[in-house]
């Protein structure tokens, strides 16, 4: 076999929290496991991830009488009963595990101190009595929009403590890495997908991987907003558009795009929700906390997308500061005491001198809300398999598994990653063991010249188009202006064609530099369309869903429409097609009725039909747009009505 | 040295070190740009100006830019540092990049630290060496918080190698573990969760590749972004080599 | 299997070598230590010139008379040359290698204004020396080992000669005649080196096995400097007044009251 043409049992894209996880699952059931990523595995997005992972422990005064069922309540209504409950259902149910089993293989999560212990809550110092039987458990913290402290934590190091954790097993475990590498085209054959094209981002070299199953873990795409958001340089969703490109798997809920409420200003660098958790305020212009009047029950502690919406309107009340590079608020830490923030919230402490200049223990640190996390993906079943596309899988934050829906709880990603590692890992481990799969090579050869062509036909564009960091740069205004926290449908519509013009702009765009290897000018032409295709699905989507529900914000339907809208969008859109085309599924088996989230607005529409008219047939209806059975019986891990001795 | 309040903007002057193996007409030399400073900028938007204005060929690893990935670290102006964290209003008006020593070199200043750190794990196993399998039913095991504070100051690494380009022995022995792989060897000593004993460790840190190859130069310490304290580190790695020596005599 | 390596596959054994590894860098510290307190105490010793002649040929006399000088030198000069061997093992070999540390070394040192990471102990726009320093500390060995040893060895013959005949041992006036006729050139250049060497030596010492945890590394090298300067200061007048430059200063202390 030649060089540009690698084979394995399992191939995973990303290295992330998600991929890795997935990865030692297939790699201890004894599988041939290659991972790929855009950078060494420890330098993935999931590293900088500072609060919290979401699991229902209970170990502290604050948790007591939390349990999975308290979660799942928490994470449907977070989700704005967008989540497929039955997911979010195994979800919590297995986060115990998994944060014990990061325990395990050596994180150091910040543990009970059982005795006197002073925390702010509400605004308030208060001394808790932690009991002295827990001493030496794992410590939670207070994040927005759950009912009891949950967020197991290392510090303000959460994710890069998980993820050095999970990558030392993948070392142990021997596994394969080839960082610096780029899956660019995905390669399938009748509804079977049979590993990937990559590209070398060493020498720019491409080759494929044939793989029994593959595994697309690479996070989120934040980067369609351009500079507006908390998310890495490397998070600009080719693993979302190579789905998307065979135009057969559709990716789910793209609209669905979160907006954290404290990105530091001006550069968006994140502020962690726990320093909020911790009892940190917001601040306007004024020095007046807001969030009490607005929020009077969770105050700073409401959903994410509840605060960011009252952050915008106070700026657009003209309650912000003003500066050069637009509005911002204000986050208070100083009563917090310096003994705090450097020790719980030491990474905060640290942005906040390295990259302003400023002392949280003296100074109010300035910030707004930005895009932050992407709740759409990869449309998967419970199992991690794609819609349509047998031996393709997808986890973690690229996944649109489905148990965030409309808004996702900060802390429950990370939680996500390892739980859904653990699971699509197993499944991926067992579609592997029994499936027969003959390599094609042809096919694979076919994708790799598609892509080949692809590099070619930027190298030998002339003349003198627009670059495509200007293409870029609009593509982001254009996003964060348009596609943002308040959505209507004259901008959305604005948007749509904006993006529209954008991608014939790229079809324009020449290279200013030609020179050989991975030319970092090249690698990002590359990716360009691709994000563009999202941004348009992404806006698309936006103008097409008229309610509002979580995260997605229509001033023009500012009432959540569950006669209507109780759906998941899927879109489709092969990248030799002109147009997307968008369906809509049912969200899943409805077990927690549609209500009222405990925070936000109380006004909704409701449900036309009965909840049994809704469920019935519910998963023959999802088969219909491509749901792959599942290993169990779909809807069978629901545990149906057990919420109801806790509401 | 900073921008003047008000005033003209700083011109600034990059002075940054070229070279792609990739291309065999390119031969390493310095090439200069110039920049106007703006508020705030960090060698991050600096650089990237440079790439989409200037010269977009030119090679630099970003991932976060909040200084919690470690992809960027660089020699800036003979010290490595991060360069998503550092203000150019730290800096004197010329300001000279270079890639980091020790690394392989990918190209301009880019160079290939998850190899050198791939290979420093697996050389010094650094995970957990536990007895027994996770057991999914069981109860964490209790930990004083002491003591995972403790273990966390080293877990904080983010592998950036801005120590490890400092350290002239790094520089000059391939073989030493290096302030990273010392730091990393020292949170596992630490952890009782690694059920690996002093004398196992003893071995792999009494030599001149491990702690004895440090000649206290200290150049790690003081240039690690995440201040570690890396003196405190070998110290305790020091004490802990003495202690097993005299240990391991009497059995 | 907890604690199998691979970084030491092919030693036959692992632990005796390991052990052997500690007793070395025990030994070139240790010898570096006591050399370091011997250098003091000695210059506390021909500090007695300072007095006078008197003085000094009194002290000189009681050290040999006691039997204490001549296992000295013995003991001193071979701790020197372990201390010369053990040490010189670290100095890297190859010239390109040694290139390489003083150009990052100098390359540190003028980094220039840049906020150190550790603000809170070092103070906010410092550069750092303490590479640059080592540089120094093998240069100045290397100046030590030659000057140090032919001064040893000519004051090995000046302690150890009377032992076997009629001879003066350690005398006033041998020692200004031939630092006065031109030793106080390499005199001055080893009392430099020496200072230096052993200040720096000191300081790095108490880092590498954990000062650091008592005292903060800006008190130990303010220390380091404030003992630097102050034997470096006393030597100098030392070799003045050996040189016949300066009269002794403190010879009052043994002239008769005037009445
Ligand atoms: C600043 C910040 C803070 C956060 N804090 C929290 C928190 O406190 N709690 C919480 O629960 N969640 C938090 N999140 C969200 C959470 O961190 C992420 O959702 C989660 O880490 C995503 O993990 P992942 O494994 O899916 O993807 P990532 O960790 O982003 O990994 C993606 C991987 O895919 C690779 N990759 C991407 N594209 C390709 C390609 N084309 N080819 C090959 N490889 C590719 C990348 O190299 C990378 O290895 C935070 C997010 C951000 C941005
Ligand atoms: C009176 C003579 C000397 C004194 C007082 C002295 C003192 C010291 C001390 C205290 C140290 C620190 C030890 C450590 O950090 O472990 C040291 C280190 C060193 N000395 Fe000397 N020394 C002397 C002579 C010499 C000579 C002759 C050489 C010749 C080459 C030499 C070369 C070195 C070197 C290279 C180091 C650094 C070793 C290391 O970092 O491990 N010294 N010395
Ligand atoms: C036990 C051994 C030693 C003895 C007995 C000794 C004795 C003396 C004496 C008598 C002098 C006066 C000058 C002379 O007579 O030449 C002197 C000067 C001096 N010695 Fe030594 N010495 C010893 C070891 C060393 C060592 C190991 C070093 C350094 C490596 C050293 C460095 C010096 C210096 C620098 C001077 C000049 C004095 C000054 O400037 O203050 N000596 N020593
Ligand atoms: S110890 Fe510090 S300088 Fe070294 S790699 Fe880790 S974070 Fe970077
Ligand atoms: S710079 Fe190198 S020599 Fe030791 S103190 Fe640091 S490892
Ligand atoms: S870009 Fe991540 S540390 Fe600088």
């Amino acid at each position: 076999m030649s060089s540009d043409l690698i084979s394995t049992d399992v191939l995973v894209i990303g290295g992330g929290l998600a991929g890795e996880r997935c990865a030692i699952e297939a790699a201890a059931a004894g599988h041939k496991v290659l991972i790929l990523s855009l950078v060494p595995p420890r330098r993935s997005h999931s590293c900088a991830a500072q609060g919290g992972m979401q699991a229902a422990l209970g170990n502290c005064v604050k948790a007591d009488g939390d349990n999975p069922t308290v979660h799942f309540l928490d994470t449907v209504r977070g989700s704005d009963w967008g989540a497929d409950q039955e997911v979010a259902r195994i979800f919590t149910e297995e986060a115990p595990v998994a944060v014990r089993e990061l325990a395990h293989l050596g994180v150091p999560w910040t543990r009970v101190r059982g005795g006197k212990n002073s925390y702010v809550i509400k605004g308030e110092r208060v001394e808790i009595e932690e009991s002295i039987e827990n001493d030496g458990l794992i410590m939670h913290r207070d994040f927005g929009g759950t009912a009891k402290w949950r967020a197991c934590y290392a510090a303000a190091a959460t994710g890069h403590a998980a993820l050095y954790a999970i990558d030392s097993e993948v070392v142990r475990l021997g596994i394969t890495v080839r960082d610096r590498t780029e899956a660019v085209e995905l390669i399938h054959e009748g509804g079977r997908c049979q590993g990937a094209v990559a590209r070398c981002l060493r020498t720019g070299k491409h080759f494929a991987v044939v793989a029994k199953a593959t595994v697309i873990a690479t996070g989120g795409y934040g980067r369609i907003y351009g500079q507006y958001t908390t998310n890495a340089t490397i998070n600009e969703g080719m693993g979302a558009v190579i789905a998307l490109n065979t135009g057969a798997v559709p990716l789910g809920n793209m609209e669905a795009v979160q907006f954290h409420p404290t990105a530091l200003a001006p550069s968006n660098i994140l502020v962690t929700e726990g320093c909020r958790g911790d009892g940190a305020y917001l601040l306007d212009k004024d020095l007046n906390r807001f969030m009490v009047d607005a929020e009077p029950e969770k105050q700073e502690l409401a959903s994410r997308d509840v605060v960011s919406r009252h952050m915008k309107q106070r700026m657009r009340d003209g309650k912000g500061v003003d500066t050069p590079y637009g509005p911002h608020l204000w986050l208070d830490l100083r009563h917090l005491g310096e003994q705090h923030l450097t020790t719980k919230l030491r990474e905060v402490w640290e942005i906040c001198r390295d990259f302003v200049g400023l002392d949280p223990a003296r100074d109010l640190i300035p910030v707004q809300p930005t895009q932050h996390y992407s709740m759409g993906g990869v449309r998967v079943n419970k199992d991690g398999q794609a819609y349509n596309m047998s031996g393709l899988f997808a986890a973690g934050e690229a996944a649109c598994w489905d148990m965030h829906g409309f808004n996702r709880l900060g802390g429950n990603s990370l939680a996500e990653t390892v739980v859904a590692g653990r699971i699509v890992g197993r499944r991926v481990a067992e579609f592997v063991a029994d499936k027969d799969f003959e390599i094609q090579t042809s096919v694979a050869f076919a994708a790799m010249k598609k892509a080949e062509r692809r590099a070619a036909e930027w190298l030998n564009r002339t003349g003198s188009g627009p670059s495509v960091y200007a293409i870029r740069n609009a593509m982001g205004e254009t996003m964060m202006g348009k596609v943002g926290i308040f959505r209507n449908g004259e901008e959305l519509e604005e948007a749509v064609a904006e993006i529209t013009h954008l991608l014939a702009e790229c079809d324009k765009a020449v290279l200013r530099s030609r020179v050989p290897g991975m030319n970092p000018e090249l690698t990002f032409a590359l990716r360009l369309k691709g994000m563009l295709r999202l941004a348009l699905v992404t806006a698309k989507g936006a103008l097409l869903r008229t309610e509002s529900r979580g995260a997605h914000y229509r001033s023009d339907y500012p009432l959540r429409n569950d006669a209507e809208w109780l759906s998941r969008t899927l879109v489709r859109w092969a990248d030799d097609e002109g147009e997307p085309t968008f369906s809509y599924e049912p969200v899943g088996e409805i077990d927690l009725p549609p209500g009222h989230r405990g925070y936000g607005s109380d006004e909704r529409i409701e449900m036309r039909e009965s909840l049994e008219q809704y469920n019935d047939g519910v998963y023959e209806r999802q088969a219909v747009h491509g749901r792959l059975a599942t290993v169990e019986a779909a809807g069978s891990r629901l545990r149906r009505g057990e919420w109801k001795g806790l509401v | 040295m900073t921008s003047n309040e008000g005033g003209a903007p700083r011109r600034l002057r990059f002075e940054i070190f070229r070279y792609n193996p990739e291309d065999p007409g390119s031969n390493p030399q310095m090439q200069t740009y110039e920049l106007d400073e703006a508020p705030y900028m960090s060698l991050f938007i600096a650089l990237n100006q440079i790439r989409e204005t200037l010269d977009p060929s030119l090679q630099f690893d970003f991932a976060c830019r909040s200084a919690i990935c470690g992809s960027c670290g660089m020699m800036v102006n003979g010290r490595p540092a991060l360069g998503c964290r550092t203000l150019t209003s730290d800096l004197p008006d010329v300001i000279r990049l270079h890639p980091l020593p020790v690394f392989k070199l990918i190209g301009d200043l880019s160079v290939d630290t998850g190899t050198w750190f791939r290979e420093m794990v697996e050389k010094s196993e650094a995970w957990i060496h536990a007895e027994e399998a996770f057991d999914p039913e069981a109860q964490e095991a209790r930990m004083d918080d002491e003591l995972a504070q403790a273990i966390y100051e080293g877990e904080r690494c983010i592998e950036c190698g801005c120590c490890v380009a400092s350290c002239g022995v790094a520089n000059v022995n391939e073989d030493f573990t290096g302030p990273a792989g010392l730091n990393r060897i020292a949170r596992f000593m630490m952890d009782p969760r690694d059920k690996r004993s002093d004398a196992d460790w003893f071995e792999v840190v009494s030599n001149a590749d491990g702690v004895f190859g440090c000649l206290g130069m200290m150049a790690c310490h003081d240039v690690c972004p995440k201040e570690l304290p890396l003196l405190e580190v070998y110290a305790y790695l020091r004490r802990k080599t003495l202690a097993a020596a005299f240990a391991g005599k009497e059995e | 299997m907890p604690g199998r390596t691979k970084n030491l596959d092919g030693f036959a054994n692992a632990a005796s070598e390991a052990r052997r590894q500690i007793y070395y860098e025990l030994a070139s510290g240790a010898s570096g230590l006591v050399l370091a307190l011997f250098m003091w105490g000695h210059m506390i010793l021909v500090g007695s010139i300072l007095t006078g002649e008197r003085g000094f040929n009194w002290l000189a006399g009681m050290l040999e008379v006691y039997y204490i000088a001549q296992p000295t030198v013995v003991v001193i000069f071979t701790l020197f040359l372990v201390h010369a061997a053990l040490a010189s093992r670290k100095i890297p070999a190859q010239l390109a290698d040694r290139r390489r540390m003083i150009e990052l070394g100098k390359g540190l040192a003028n980094a220039g204004r840049f906020r150190p990471a550790n603000a809170s102990e070092i103070s906010p726009m410092q550069a750092h020396i303490e590479s640059r320093l080592w540089i120094w500390q093998v240069r100045t060995g290397m100046v030590i080992l030659v000057l140090g040893s032919f001064h040893v060895v000519l004051l090995g013959l000046d302690v150890l000669t009377p032992l076997f005949g009629e001879h003066p041992g350690i005398e006033a006036l041998t020692s200004v005649a031939r630092v006065k006729a031109g030793l106080w050139l390499p005199y001055a250049i080893l009392l430099l080196c020496v200072e230096f060497h052993a200040g720096v030596g000191l300081y790095r010492l108490a880092i590498k096995w954990g000062a650091g945890r008592l005292l903060s590394r800006n008190v130990l090298h303010a220390i380091e400097r404030v003992l630097l300067w102050f034997f470096l200061g006393l030597g100098v007048v030392v070799l003045l007044v050996l040189a016949d430059v300066l009269p002794p200063p403190l010879a009052f202390l043994l002239t008769e009251p005037a009445i």
